[in-house]
């Protein structure tokens, strides 16, 4: 069968039933989704499949034949960052950067989707998403800053960390 | 000093966002093995038959090890803090948790591997187990640890660590209230997203490169020579490259066995845990048991503390004596009190073994200490703020291990709780400062402590 990985034409050997998240990281070497639990509770394999985020681990390749599967790569590459990816950095939303891939495909398709940059809304959107180190605060500076194009790399922004939760 | 007040990008901050960083399962390496693990089944058994023949046999199967593969089998993770070894790296004679390893398979892929550990022949004697640490004082309890059921080595030959200051039956007689209380923190797991991980890549110079996740990598790098008997510059350790650790990546979890596996294989070998391992079996922060008695006067000084601390060690000690050293240094909190009484216990049980998480030792106390001390404040009526502003460590102060404060902040911190929270402070209270102690703030029984300061 073929899948369609950051826009390029992939054919994949996999049996069926093989969850996506192996197909892409082991046949594949498309190593941004990451095995953080496998089982569907952490998030950090999450990626685009037609536009909607999901879990690569909990998707067996052959339910999704032909699909367009956008990864973290494919959301833009360092000289060429989205403005969720830039908003990361510019936050520091990432800091092990384990949760990061998950945290920014399900940011893309919530600001896509037309997400507000309300933080409990923000929150609902990543509730599937476990990050172990930000305490999540900047993390939601950062998409709220993305939907707003909210940040410039080049500038000292102010702190964004006194942000309290309502 | 440019970076100092300037607002600086992470250095990994673009390839974390852009999926491009490279965290050790995402190092590719040619004829790469995987791993899994034979693992006890039981909390407590004694080992009475291992047989890998059978298992050697399986398909893509390139290598096994057991006890019997490990130059040094027992190493003393802290043995240059004195204290002695006691954990093999695969068991031997007997199981002391469930999840513990036993033997390691290296094969072409994980369902091969999986299918081979399946193949083991083991045959178990089934112990009694231990749980609850308060009964590894009990004459029956189960003997789980060939040292007793109590860390018998601080200082080289005591059961305790203690902590002896002044005189707390003095300061008992002296106090107008003694007010005790019991705290319980239960263990934590520190679930980083990215679970325990490594890959030893044998090199054709017959060195080993060895792709690790510690947090402590040069730590780990001495931990696998020393198992494996081989001198420092045969390794080489890349790291810094850490999937969260919060403690848990301090233990060496998967790179020695990698590197035996690789050895005896000839060829590269990964080790990732699952996240039903990492729950199982990882370390965890400590389960805790501390009692705390305070005389203490009706105006909220605190004359005097007893204290009793049990600490889960798990089945063995791994690095648990060091953390109740840290824990008994800090029995006191941010405050000063003059007389102390501590006696701090390792206790083994067969629970998973327990080792750093996020302020190793201090954060249960800082737990038992701070709820005590709204304790007292609520037995006595005294505003919470005041009675910790009174005996909030200063300037001249000396810990319980005889360290004297040199720059405390206690004063300023509660000072910037009460601003964040709106609470209003009345004078003395609101002006009260880190210095040293004098007038109102020097009461009878902290007079002694100020002028035998520089004895301790």
């Amino acid at each position: 069968m073929n899948i369609v990985v950051n826009g390029n034409n992939r054919t994949v050997e996999s049996p069926p039933l093989t969850p996506l998240l192996h197909v892409l990281r082991e046949e594949l070497d498309v190593l941004g989704p990451k095995a953080g639990c496998e089982n569907g509770g952490c998030g950090a394999c999450t990626v685009l499949i037609d536009g909607a985020p999901r879990r690569s681990c909990l998707t067996a390749v052959g339910s999704v034949p032909d699909a367009e599967v956008t990864t973290v790569e494919g959301l833009g590459a360092p000289e060429s960052m989205s403005d969720v990816q830039q908003a990361f950095v510019h936050y520091c939303a990432a800091q092990c950067g384990f949760c990061t891939p998950g945290m920014i495909i399900a940011a893309t398709a919530y600001l896509e989707g037309g997400g507000s940059a309300d933080r409990t809304e923000i929150s609902e959107a990543l509730a599937g998403h476990v990050c172990r180190c930000t305490g999540y605060l900047k993390i939601l500076d950062a998409v709220a800053a993305a939907r707003d194009g909210n940040f410039d790399l080049s500038t000292t922004a102010e702190s964004p960390h006194t942000t309290v939760l309502t | 000093m440019k970076a100092v007040g300037a607002r600086l990008p992470r250095y990994d901050g673009v390839g974390h966002a852009t999926g491009r960083t490279v965290y050790v399962d995402d190092v590719r390496v040619n004829r790469m093995l995987h791993t899994k693990a034979l693992r006890s089944p039981h909390h407590h058994a004694a080992i009475k038959r291992l047989d890998t023949s059978r298992a050697e046999q399986m398909p893509g199967v390139a290598a096994i090890v057991t006890h019997t593969d490990v130059p040094l089998l027992t190493y003393g993770h802290l043995s240059a803090l004195g204290i002695p070894a006691d954990e093999p790296l695969l068991a031997s004679e007997d199981v002391r948790y469930k999840g513990q390893p036993i033997a390691v398979v290296a094969a072409t892929d994980t369902d091969a591997a999986q299918a081979a550990v399946d193949a083991i022949d083991i045959e178990f004697e089934e112990l009694p187990a231990l749980f609850d640490m308060r009964k590894s004082f009990d004459d029956d309890a189960p003997q789980i640890h060939h040292w007793g059921t109590i860390y018998p080595h601080f200082e080289g030959e005591m059961n305790v660590r203690q902590i002896r200051k002044g005189n707390v039956e003095q300061a008992f007689e002296q106090a107008d209230r003694i007010i005790s209380g019991v705290y319980r923190p239960a263990a934590i797991e520190q679930m980083p997203l990215e679970t325990q991980v490594g890959l030893a890549v044998p090199e054709p110079d017959g060195r080993m490169t060895i792709y690790s996740c510690t947090q402590a990598l040069y730590f780990s790098m001495g931990v696998v020579a020393a198992h494996l008997q081989l001198p420092l510059n045969k390794l080489k350790f890349v790291g810094g490259t850490v999937g969260g650790g919060f403690g848990g990546k301090v233990d060496t979890a998967t790179e020695t066995l990698c590197a035996l596996l690789a050895q005896k294989s000839g060829r590269p070998v990964k080790w990732r845990w699952t996240r039903e391992e990492e729950f199982l079996c990882s370390s965890t922060r400590a389960p805790w048991h501390m009692e705390i008695i305070d005389g203490v006067t009706s105006d909220g000084w605190i004359l005097g503390r007893k204290m009793l601390t049990l600490h889960d060690a798990g089945g063995y000690a791994r690095f648990s004596p060091y953390g109740v050293t840290k824990h008994s240094f800090h029995h006191t909190g941010a405050y000063t009190i003059p007389n102390l009484h501590f006696d701090g216990y390792v206790c083994f049980t067969n629970r998973t073994p327990t080792s750093a998480m996020r302020g190793y030792g201090v954060t249960s106390v800082s737990f038992a200490v701070e709820t005590h001390m709204s304790r007292i404040a609520t037995e006595l009526g005294v505003d919470p703020y005041e009675l910790r502003l009174k005996n909030a460590n200063r300037i001249g102060d000396t810990s319980p291990n005889g360290i004297r404060y040199m720059d405390p902040s206690t004063v300023d911190v509660l000072h910037a709780i009460a601003d964040a929270t709106d609470a209003e402070l009345a004078a003395p209270y609101s002006d009260a400062t880190r210095e040293m102690r004098e007038g109102e703030w020097l009461p009878e029984h902290l007079v002694g402590q100020l002028s035998h300061s520089e004895d301790h």
